[in-house]
């Protein structure tokens, strides 16, 4: 990261799944399109279209509410594969700028153009080159907005959506926030918001303002990273690209929070599948298993451990993500669950007795086989049927894990 | 229940059994120590369910009785108390025992000793006897071997074979294997049991350096085994299952040996361990062609390197094998010979370690697969 210097762009695409069903859709386009299934069903709203968002219908919501604030809305399943190969073409769009892109969900990424801009101009022109050949790629149009940092450059992006652009300049971080609500910063969710609202502080500059005792006794070490980030103070670098891949890593963000154990557990098992079945399909081992649990205060731990030895087997890896997960997901509202499959071509242990036997190893071998050819709901264990798992995000392989914490987003911004 | 026992004794009774104490049970009686007044002493008694220990302190009993004490909390309490000093024990009024040594008085609130799980005692015909110091040795030797995880719980346990008059143990983790055979007292018809190795490692701290014997008594139900030495009792539960066919992984065959310096070859794995630590920690042995170099312990990562050079007498083609440096400490570590003799196959195949003066032990270790 280049401190203080304009450099970091964050890319946010508008309304995405709504988005791609308009594209895909041109009856749809200027109507309400709410992503998330049968209005009738318990399920929630993954993303609407901006037309939908005027009736008050927003991520996370109900469909049944969303259906009675908005009863001709046009409801939608959620196709996450195809969210999945948009969000890879819109991510080798950005590779063409720098190849530092820190992808941080399906939707949107951190870019850090220090070094680029010989070639593209500065970072604001960088960012218009960026809207006009997403749009060119893939028709759809993106939020982007440009600071010295990946805070102040995402709350840019989020204030003119759709289609925004947002520059910061150097030494305006503060200025440019004061006058913003409060949550629009990156860990301020509605409980932290209502705290704050009780102590009379509406904007960001208000937030600034207050001394960093008075914020810590409010609301704990929270308090003040809270009071740095008021004053657009960051120092998260962005991590990606340049490496060799160091990690499979499979990521998924409830559209409501998750305090069920055995939804965590069967997330941790869908995650992991995934995660598994790329290793063996690029045909290594993981030597160890990390799995990332964020909650609902944005608290983001991750915990790893390594396996006795390197596997590629689903059974393997969901039970150490078990073990590492049980622990610190007990009594918590869990927002976030990844997956990630690390130390990749270590050394291997020879065994003595072989423990994954022959026919765990064929009916593992076969199931990749049907999926290979009829897709990757063809065979599904059975605790997943009927539920639907949203597509994994699949984090960047060519990136590593560690370095990624601490990274929350705006709490209603779950599209 | 009134009585009176000196310090130490008592003192180190509650040491051993507090090894049979559950680091944490959800059943409350379990964390507790059950003292009963019994052949004009005490005796101690704790369990975890998958071992129970009992330990009989000499004393002068007024009257007898039984209760349950937190295991712990005794333990220190008594270990805290001048030593030579008397200790009156006293059960009171709700389940308190009363403790006096000298000026010091303590009351510590137990738990009914109706509510302690019974724990049987020997009593039976021993099934065989073993000189302590041949047992306590084998054990060292062997148990280390043993799994520490639960993925297969019958590798967490030591597959004893009992045969007329002799007993081999074996144990594995799946990357090595440890066996030894010794001489047992009292011929056993063939038998094969598999024990938890932490009950043993219980077992090895009490048993002592002396050829007197520990007698062993196998349930007839075959579920459980019995150790008993002077005053102390220990139970183990057995494990169910199929111990693995070891015999099966043993090479029966080798191109290169070396027989090095126990010693020296230790100090070597360990000095390129510090290095092998911040990767994978392998270490890589290079056997030259016969009469060459002798041994050669090395180890590389980002970090830095090693090598360490280390007579050795090399018969057969030489090779160059890597292992995890733990599996190689272990072995050398617990095995207290002069010289170790090292056979190997190649690269990929598994390496046997035997102590040169001791035909009736072998360990075998699993190499690592290195990209190079």
């Amino acid at each position: 990261m280049t401190a203080g210097r304009l450099t970091i762009i964050h890319v946010d695409l508008d309304a995405f799944f709504a988005a791609v069903e308009q594209r895909d859709h041109p009856e749809l386009r200027g109507k309400p399109v709410i992503v998330g299934g049968d209005p009738r069903s318990r399920g929630v709203v993954s993303t609407c279209s901006y037309e939908a968002r005027k009736f008050g219908v927003h991520s996370a919501m109900p469909l049944r509410t969303a259906l009675s604030l908005c009863p001709n809305g046009i409801f939608v399943p959620v196709d996450g594969a195809k969210y999945q190969r948009v969000s890879r073409e819109v991510m080798t769009v950005l590779r063409r700028f720098t190849p530092v892109v820190e992808q941080v969900s399906i939707d949107e990424a951190f870019l850090d153009v220090a070094g680029s801009e010989g070639l593209f101009g500065p970072a604001p022109e960088i960012a218009r080159r960026i809207k006009i050949e997403v749009v060119a790629a893939t028709g759809l149009t993106v939020s982007v907005g440009v600071a010295t940092n990946k805070l102040v450059a995402k709350v840019g992006s989020d204030l003119r959506k759709p289609d925004g652009l947002v520059v910061v300049q150097p030494g305006e971080e503060a200025a440019f926030l004061a006058q913003l609500e409060i949550r629009r910063l990156w860990g301020i969710g509605p409980k932290t918001a209502d705290r704050l609202h009780g102590l009379g502080i509406r904007t960001i500059g208000e937030l600034a303002a207050l001394p960093v005792e008075t914020l810590a006794r409010a609301l704990g070490e929270h308090g003040a990273t809270l009071h740095d980030r008021a004053l657009g103070i960051d120092a998260d670098p962005v991590v990606g690209g340049g490496e060799a891949a160091k990690s499979v890593s499979h990521e998924t963000t409830f559209a409501v929070d998750v305090t069920d154990e055995a939804e965590v557990e069967r997330t941790l098992l869908a995650l992991t599948e995934g995660v598994s079945a790329r290793l063996r399909a690029a045909g290594i081992r993981a030597g160890t298993v990390a799995v990332k649990i964020r909650d609902s205060q944005f608290r983001t731990i991750t915990r790893q451990k390594s396996l006795p030895e390197p596997s590629d087997l689903t059974d393997t890896i969901w039970r150490a993500a078990l073990e590492l997960a049980r622990p610190e997901v007990r009594g918590k509202k869990i927002r976030l669950l990844g997956v990630a499959a690390t130390g990749l071509g270590q050394p291997e242990q020879t065994s003595m007795f072989e423990i994954v036997d022959e026919k765990q190893r064929r009916v593992v071998d076969a199931t990749d086989a049907v999926r290979r050819r009829f897709g990757d709901r063809a065979v599904t264990r059975a605790s997943l049927l009927h539920r639907p798992m949203p597509s994994p995000f699949e984090r960047d392989p060519a990136s590593a894990v560690e370095g990624r914490v601490g990274i929350p987003r705006i709490e209603d911004d779950i599209e | 229940m009134k009585l009176s026992v000196m310090q130490e004794n008592l003192a180190r009774g509650l040491q051993v059994v507090s090894r049979a104490v559950p680091t944490r049970s959800t059943l409350p009686v379990l964390n507790n120590v059950l003292l009963r007044t019994e052949d004009g002493g005490l005796k101690l008694t704790a369990t975890n369910l998958e071992i129970g220990m009992t330990y009989w302190v000499p004393g002068k009993i007024e009257v007898s009785g039984a209760t349950t004490t937190p295991a712990r909390l005794l333990t220190d309490i008594v270990a805290g108390l001048p030593t030579n000093e008397r200790v009156d024990l006293e059960l009171q009024a709700q389940e308190t025992l009363h403790i006096q040594a000298g000026r010091f008085e303590t009351r510590v609130k137990g738990i009914d000793a109706e509510e302690f799980p019974a724990i049987p005692t020997a009593g039976d015909k021993p099934t065989t006897r073993i000189a302590q110091n041949v047992l306590r040795k084998a054990l060292t030797e062997v148990t280390f071997a043993a799994a520490s995880d639960e993925a297969r719980p019958i590798l967490t346990g030591v597959l004893a074979r009992f045969e007329g008059t002799q007993l081999t143990l074996a144990a594995a983790d799946n990357y090595r294997i440890a066996v030894k055979t010794i001489t047992i007292l009292d011929p056993v018809e063939e038998t094969s049991i598999v024990i938890p190795a932490r009950s043993l490692d219980a077992l090895s701290r009490v048993l002592s350096e002396t050829d007197d014997p520990v007698s062993v008594v196998l349930s007839p139900s075959r579920n459980q085994i019995l150790f008993h030495v002077e005053g102390i009792d220990l139970v183990s539960r057995l494990i169910d299952g199929q111990f693995p066919n070891y015999q099966q992984v043993l090479p029966k065959s080798h191109t290169t040996t070396a027989t090095v310096d126990r010693d020296q070859l230790l100090k070597a794995v360990r000095l390129a361990g510090f290095i092998a630590f911040s990767s994978a920690n392998i270490v890589k042995l290079h056997i030259g062609k016969e009469a060459a170099t002798g041994l050669m312990v090395s180890a590389a990562a980002d970090i830095g390197d090693n090598h360490s050079e280390i007579e050795a007498q090399v018969d057969g083609d030489g090779t160059t094998i890597s292992f995890n440096a733990k599996y190689l400490v272990d072995v050398l570590a617990n095995v207290p010979a002069e010289q170790f003799s090292i056979e190997l196959n190649g690269p990929l195949s598994p390496g046997v370690f035997r102590p040169v003066d001791d035909a009736d032990y072998v360990h075998v270790v699993m190499p690592v697969k290195t990209t190079s």
